[in-house]
Formats: C-alpha cells, structure tokens, sequence
C-alpha cells in the first residue's frame, strides 16, 4: 500500500498518492483520535461529578481527592490536555499529510511521543487529586507532569513540522496556516508560561498575568486555529465548491494571529489597569477576524447548506462549530470590555468562554472532524458503521455544549446581579439561587460525555470491521 | 502564502508582540514592587507569612479553595472626605460666657470662616457676643477681623453667585464633634478644606471613602491592589466566586459573613478562629445552606498523642470534640492573615471614627 521506496529527491517529485499518504497516519492519528475522545468521556464524568458538588456539597463528600478544588481542574485540564489538544495533533498530522500529500514522517514515533503525552497527562490529573496542583488556570499540572508533557509535544511538533517542509503539494492550503501557527505558537506559550511561573516564578501577580496569557492564548489562538484549520478544510470540501475567497482568509487569518495573543485578560481585578483594558480592547477587535473568517465559510457554502446538512454528518458538527464561534466571540467583545467585563467578572458567565470555547467550538469541529477521518483510516468509507451512533454523537454533544453554556451564562448572569447589589443576600441568590441552572449544566456534561460515548462505540464498531476484513482475509 | 517560513515568521512575531505587552511590560512594571511600610508604625503591608500561614497557603492551594473563591476585592471609585475633630484654640477663640460665670462656651472665629469657605452650601450666622465681652481690647481686634472677613466673603459669593442657605449654617456644624465637613468629594475639595480647617487653628482629618458594593458588602476595606499579593507564590487570585471573597477574611466583621454571626466574649481572636475551624469541619454547621466543601479529613476524631494534640474543638451537634490536624490550623491560620485593611500609597484607607451618617443602610451580607 505504501509508496515505493525511492531515493529522497525523487519522492519529493512523486508525490504519494492520497491512500499511501492516509494510510502512514493511520497508527498515529487513529491514536490520537482514539484516546482523545477517551479523555472526552473522562473529563466530561469528571466535570459532571465536579458540577453537581456546586449544588449538593455532600456529594462525595469527605475524600480530598474528589473535593471540587481538585475535581474541577482535573476535569478542565483532561478536557484541555487530554481530549483537545490531542485531537489537535490528530488532526494537524492528518491535515498535512492529506493537504500535503506526503506520508507522515515516522509514523511510529509520532505513536511513541503520543503514548507519553497520554502518560503525561494521566499522571499531571493525578497529580491534581493528589493535591498538587500548581494553582495556576489551565496550567494545573505539576512540574512532574508537565515536563514530560512538554517533552513530548516536541516531538510531536517537531515531526509534523518535517513532514509539513517534506510536503509534495507546494500549494499551503488555508487550513495549513492555521495548522502551521498553532504548532508553532503552542511550544513557544507553554515553554515561556511553565518557565516563568513553575521554574523563574515570577513575583507577585505577574504570576496571575502569565497564566492568564498563556491560558487565553491556548484557547484563542492555538485551540480556535485548529477548529479554523477543520472549518476551512470540511466546508469547501463537503459542498463541494472552491473556498469564496482566498485573500479573505488570508487577512483574518493574519488578524487573528495579530489580536488573538491579546485578548481574554479582562477577568484580572488586582493588577495594574490598563492590562484589563488593553485585552478588553483586543475581545472587541477579534470580532473583525471572526466575522472575516465566518463570512468567507458562509459565502462558500451558500446555497448548499441545507443539502450539505442533510447529507454530512460532519458538515453538521462543523456548522453548529462555526456558528458557536461567532457567538462566542461576539458575547467576549460585550461582556470582556468596560462595565459588561466588570459585570459578570467572577462570576460562572465569564468562566464559561473556557467549556463554551474547548467543548463547543474546538470539540465540535474535533469530533466532527474526527467522525469523517476514523472510518477512513479503518474501512476506507467516509462515515463511520453506524449511522445511529453519529447522529447520537452530533445530537447529544450540541445539546450538552449548549445546556453547559446557557447554564453557566444564566447562572452567572444571577450571580453578576447580586453580586452588583450589596444588599442583596448573598448566599440566598447567589449560591444556593442557582442551583437549577447548574442542574442544567450537570445535565450538559452527561449529554457530551454521551456523545463522545457513541463516538467511541462507532469507532470500536469500526476497528472490528477493519480487523475483520484483514485477517479474514488472512485465514 | 505558499512559503511556510513566511507564515511561521509572521506567527513569531505577532506572539512575540503580545508576549512583549502582556508579558514583559507588567513584569517590567510590577516585578520590584515591594512592601509599603505602614504609617506610623515600623510595620510593612504585606508582612511576611508567619510559618504556619505560610504553610496554610500550600492547603489552600492543595485543596483548591481558590476555585470558588476569589481574592480579589474590586471598588468602583475613590471618593474624599474632610473630618472635623477639634475646633482648636487659638487668638481667635473667644469665650462667650461672661468672665467669672464659671462656664465656657469657646468659638474659634477663624474655624467658622474656614467651614464657610469649604462648605459653600452653608451659610453662617454672626455671633452674638454679650456687649461687656465685645469692649474687651482681646476681643474687639477679632471681632473686628471676623467682620472683615465675614463681608469679603459675602463679596466673594456675590461674585461667584454663591446662594447660601439661611437654615443651615456652619455655627451649627461646628456644634458636635467630629463632624464630616465634606463628604464623598474630589481629593483637591477636600484637602483644600482640611487645609482651611487647619490653618484656621482646628484640627481636621482626610476622610477616603472606597466605593462599590464589594465594599459595602464589608469584603474589604479597599480594593485589592498588585502589592497586596507579593508575598505569594503561587498567587491564588481565584477567577469565580462560587462562595464570598477571602481577600480580608482576617478582619471582616462577624456580622459581613455569608452566614453572620456575633462575638460572644471579648477574646475576639480565638472565637474567630474557633468559628472558622468549625466552619472548615462542616460549613454547614454555621450556614446550613452553604455548599462549601466540608474538610473533615483535616480533623482527627480520636485524640492524637497528647504532645501532638492542640486544643480540641467542640462541634456543635455533638458531644465529642475533634482534633484539627496541622494541615487545619495552618489553613485557619492563612485565612486569619488575610486583610485589606491597611492603607497603601495607590489604595488608601481610613478608619470612619464615626460611623458615616450618610451610609446606605448595613448590607445584608
Ligand atoms: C464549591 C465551592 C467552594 C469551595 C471549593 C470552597 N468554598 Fe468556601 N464557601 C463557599 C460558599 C458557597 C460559601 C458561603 C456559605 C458559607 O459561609 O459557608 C463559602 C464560605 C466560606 C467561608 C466563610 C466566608 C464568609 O464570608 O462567610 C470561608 C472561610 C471559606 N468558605 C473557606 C473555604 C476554604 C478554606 C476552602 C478550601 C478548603 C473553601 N472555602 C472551598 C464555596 C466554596
């Protein structure tokens, strides 16, 4: 199946064929693929235990390790390192082999380094139960963890940055820049935020500065580049019809890079106040990129939008994907500047851009993405076994992504209120008041664990049909 | 955009661009900041962590208290105030009683033209001085000058069409002591007035009032600046408050609690800390409708070995006391140690001597 061995500068003149260059991500993505939906379905139980404690703080009551100060960052950081970011390196190698056309460089280590960011990111959760959480959003993980993470993404990076320069297709396709960026920035923002806060510690609240760059850069930049990168890749593709306009692309994409490491610092209070202000500035700008971006997807599948819903299940992720990132941006720009920002600082509204920005704008895109590669890389079809089971997935992810962000929206919305009124009561509104609309969130995560469920179910439905086929063949 | 290098060159620079902003420039701005030393006294703000503080700030951080609470108390303005505390006396201060009446009743003139300058809403009424006293060669001159001033001042407001009440008037406000001259007011209105009470022989202080309802709501007694937080590392800011703000736990008032409660003796100290150990074995013994995490695993039921063992606590509910661990004791302890109370050069505080008249009625927690 795999191209004929030739010497380097000749294999840089052939190109491989497109079922050579699927069939050397198989190992590796399939690896991915599979263990990031696990640590899908983990974090989401995780997150779900975590949010019902909001409500019935007996619940589980008496361990240290499953108290909600540990629960929840374990749960947010297996959702960020386990399920998200692994789905982006999934996807990043499969998109430049497919938009490349080249075969993956060492497939086998790609496997080997993705084995130990599993290892890694095991060990950093139960670092966290443990108690040794450093404190730090979104950068939870222990020294101990996060250097074997580190070391791991480097190969990862480092080999799909080389398949990328050993491409055959000169032509670097939309969704390779965005794949390109985020590979890059990811490395530079984890590399400068563990050194300045786990090994030079940086005085006082700068600490809290670094952190929450790092952490809006993760989500902004690095998380919403590779849903860009799937969007511009599956839109044109399913509707089949050359993307609206390149120089489009090209300028959001430039903006985004430029005005997304700004944003999301508006949530810090006890530092100097043009931080805030700056990044409250910067939320309201990303709204031009996201609208560019946005339209130039809208205008390529104008007209076939309805059919290409019907008829692709991915299309179908990909869309509610693209439709949560406009609003997500759009509710940033109001409520991260000036009196919105001050507003609903502290509060479950302003926490939730993290789940609404990982499980809605990321995961839907990953796992939509995720539904067309699998069954390419086990039976060579387009969709997976079961037809059920997908749109079990869809169904239940989006309802679960939106039931954890309108929860968290309206919670904090109540919170925000109260917490404007010093004479309201404080534990009567806002902590005991919004316990049915964190019931509803509680709800959110059961229905995205479930989708990411039905995912699993239709992938090991699928390994079993790969398997079958090949060693019957054999016997 | 067919050149990778391109595209990766462009994407070092726009991270290196937020990185220099977002990154360097508050490292650059913040990082030498050290403790304010604290006005009279030898004192700084933050003080290192005692030892056992020290050690709390590692269970809290362990335990993830900083995921639903905040330490972060936010204000909505700055506003100033000048108090009167004494009328002073000085050459301008005259008794009115009659020499030998055995009584005093002393005005300081120059303390009336002082309030009339800073409060331009009051009028002032001319004194009435007894004729006997009015002839007397040390009261005449400032009789004299108090006319004097009285009419340029009449002159002044007639120029700057300055109405002053006929109801009110500074006499009157000069009666009780301490009194607010002025109230939530520019910082320049109301040094200027302090500087006139002053000059004037009377004694005046600066009111800083600290606005917003996190204040209000006696969470701090200003807002929580980058100073505060040098001393710590990690710095746990928190991001949502699930539960109130801990920033000033040590010296909230009992009754600015989410559950408030009262001192029952004057050992202030100890009930506090007794309140919050309860409060940590099972937050629902003191709010019953708390949904903070109870954390009886940091309490042993059976007495530890004696040289070990701290006082036991009583529980409510039960008849069986409880030992905190270390790990409790040490939590307690960073949460006693936490206070916004102590004014910095970018954050100011002060103590209201009296409580402010104006204030809007005591917060519900
Ligand atoms: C699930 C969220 C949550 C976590 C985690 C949490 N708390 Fe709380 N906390 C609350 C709520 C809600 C209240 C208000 C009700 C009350 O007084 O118990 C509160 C109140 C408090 C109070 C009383 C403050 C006041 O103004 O009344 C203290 C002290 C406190 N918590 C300490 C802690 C400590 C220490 C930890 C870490 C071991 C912690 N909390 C973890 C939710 C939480």
């Amino acid at each position: 199946m795999t191209a004929p061995q030739t010497s380097p500068p000749a294999a840089c003149a052939t190109a491989p064929s497109a079922v050579a260059a699927e069939a050397s991500c198989r190992l590796p993505v399939l690896f991915f693929a599979f263990s990031s939906a696990t640590w899908l379905l983990f974090g989401a139980v995780l997150a779900l235990l975590s949010s019902i404690q909001l409500y019935q703080p007996t619940f589980m009551e008496g361990c240290p390790w499953v108290t909600y100060g540990r629960l929840r960052p374990a749960a947010v950081n297996s959702l960020v390192y386990g399920f998200a970011l692994q789905a982006a390196f999934g996807l990043a190698l499969w998109l430049i082999a497919r938009l490349g056309r080249v075969e993956l460089t060492n497939p086998l280590g790609l496997f080997i380094a993705g084995k130990f960011w599993n290892l890694a990111v095991t060990v950093g959760v139960i670092g966290i139960l443990a108690g040794d959480a450093t404190g730090f959003d979104l950068l939870e993980f222990p020294l101990y963890a996060a250097l074997p993470l580190f070391a791991s993404y480097a190969c990862i990076g480092a080999w799909a940055l080389i398949t990328l320069k050993a491409r055959t297709e000169r032509t670097l396709y939309v969704s390779l820049w965005f794949v390109l960026a985020s590979l890059l920035w990811f490395p530079w923002i984890l590399s400068s935020a563990q050194g300045l806060l786990l090994g030079w510690r940086v005085p006082g609240v700068v600490q809290a500065i670094v952190a929450g760059w790092f952490g809006n850069n993760l989500l902004q930049v690095v998380l919403i580049g590779m849903a860009l990168a799937v969007m511009f890749y599956f839109v044109p593709k399913v509707v089949a019809r050359p993307l609206h306009s390149q120089s489009l692309a090209q300028n959001g994409f430039w903006l985004l890079l430029l005005i997304g490491g700004w944003t999301g610092l508006s949530q810090l209070s006890a530092v100097p106040a043009w931080i805030p202000a700056v990044s409250g500035a910067a939320n309201v700008l990303l709204v031009v990129p996201v609208v560019v971006l946005t339209y130039n997807l809208y205008r390529t599948a104008d007209g076939g939008i309805a059919e290409a819903w019907k008829r692709s299940g991915v299309f179908r992720f990909v869309t509610v994907a693209v439709v949560l990132l406009l609003l997500v941006t759009l509710r940033n720009a109001v409520f991260g500047i000036g009196p919105g920002a001050r507003y609903t600082q502290f509060t479950y509204f302003a926490g939730a851009r993290t789940d609404i920005m990982v499980l809605g704008v990321f995961g839907l895109a990953a796992l939509g993405a995720l539904h067309y590669i699998v069954p390419r890389l086990t039976v060579a079809q387009d969709e997976l076994p079961s037809e059920g089971l997908v749109d079990l997935a869809f169904w239940a992810s989006v309802v679960g992504v939106v039931s954890v962000a309108i929860g968290y929206s309206f919670a904090g919305l109540t919170q925000a209120a109260v917490g404007a009124m010093a004479d309201r009561n404080f534990l009567g509104e806002a902590v005991t008041g919004v316990a049915g609309h964190l019931k509803l969130v509680t709800f959110g995560y059961g229905a995205i664990g479930i989708g990411a469920l039905a995912f699993l179910v239709n992938f090991a439905l699928a390994l079993r049909r790969c398997c079958a086929a090949c060693c019957g063949g054999v016997r | 955009m067919n050149h990778g290098p391109l595209i990766a060159a462009g994407a070092f620079v726009s991270l290196a661009c937020s990185w220099a902003a977002l990154v360097m420039a508050p490292q650059v701005q913040l990082g030498s900041l050290a403790p304010a030393p604290i006005p009279n006294t030898s004192d700084v703000h933050p003080a290192n962590r005692p030892g056992l503080a020290a050690q709390g700030a590692e269970v809290y951080r362990s335990l993830g208290c900083y995921q639903c609470h905040t330490r972060q108390v936010r204000q909505d303005a700055l506003l100033y105030g000048a108090r009167l505390v004494d009328r002073g006396s000085n050459a301008s201060t005259i008794n009115l009683e009659l020499p030998g009446s055995g009584r005093t009743n002393l005005v300081n003139f120059n303390l009336l033209i002082a309030l009339a300058k800073s409060r331009a809403d009051l009028g002032i009424t001319p004194v009435a001085v007894p004729a006997v006293l009015a002839a007397d060669t040390n009261v005449a001159p400032v009789l004299k000058e108090f006319a004097a001033e009285l009419k340029l001042l009449k002159q002044f407001d007639n120029k700057a069409q300055i109405v002053r009440s006929t109801s009110k008037t500074v006499n009157d406000l000069a009666a009780t002591l301490p009194v607010e001259v002025l109230e939530r007011t520019g910082p320049d209105e109301a040094e200027r007035a302090v500087k006139l009470i002053n000059d004037a022989g009377g004694k005046a202080e600066l009111v800083i009032y600290n606005l917003g309802p996190d204040i209000e709501r006696g969470w701090g007694a200003r807002r929580s600046v980058a100073r505060d937080f040098v001393n710590d590392s990690p710095v746990l800011l928190g991001s949502l408050r699930a539960g109130p703000d801990l920033a000033c736990l040590g010296s909230r008032a009992p009754e600015k609690f989410a559950a408030p409660w009262k001192f029952a003796s004057t050992n202030l100290a100890s009930e506090m800390e007794q309140r919050l150990l309860i409060h940590l074995y099972n937050p629902r013994l003191v709010a019953p409708a708390s949904t903070c995490p109870s954390a009886k695993y940091l309490f042993a039921t059976k007495q530890p070995e004696q040289r070990f063992a701290g006082e036991p606590l009583q529980v409510p509910g039960s008849d069986k006391p409880v030992y905190p661990r270390h790990d409790a004791r040490a939590l307690v302890a960073y949460l006693l140690d936490q206070r916004l109370d102590v004014g910095l050069p970018e954050a100011p505080v002060t103590k209201p001597s009296v409580p402010a008249k104006i204030a809007a009625a005591p917060a519900k927690p």
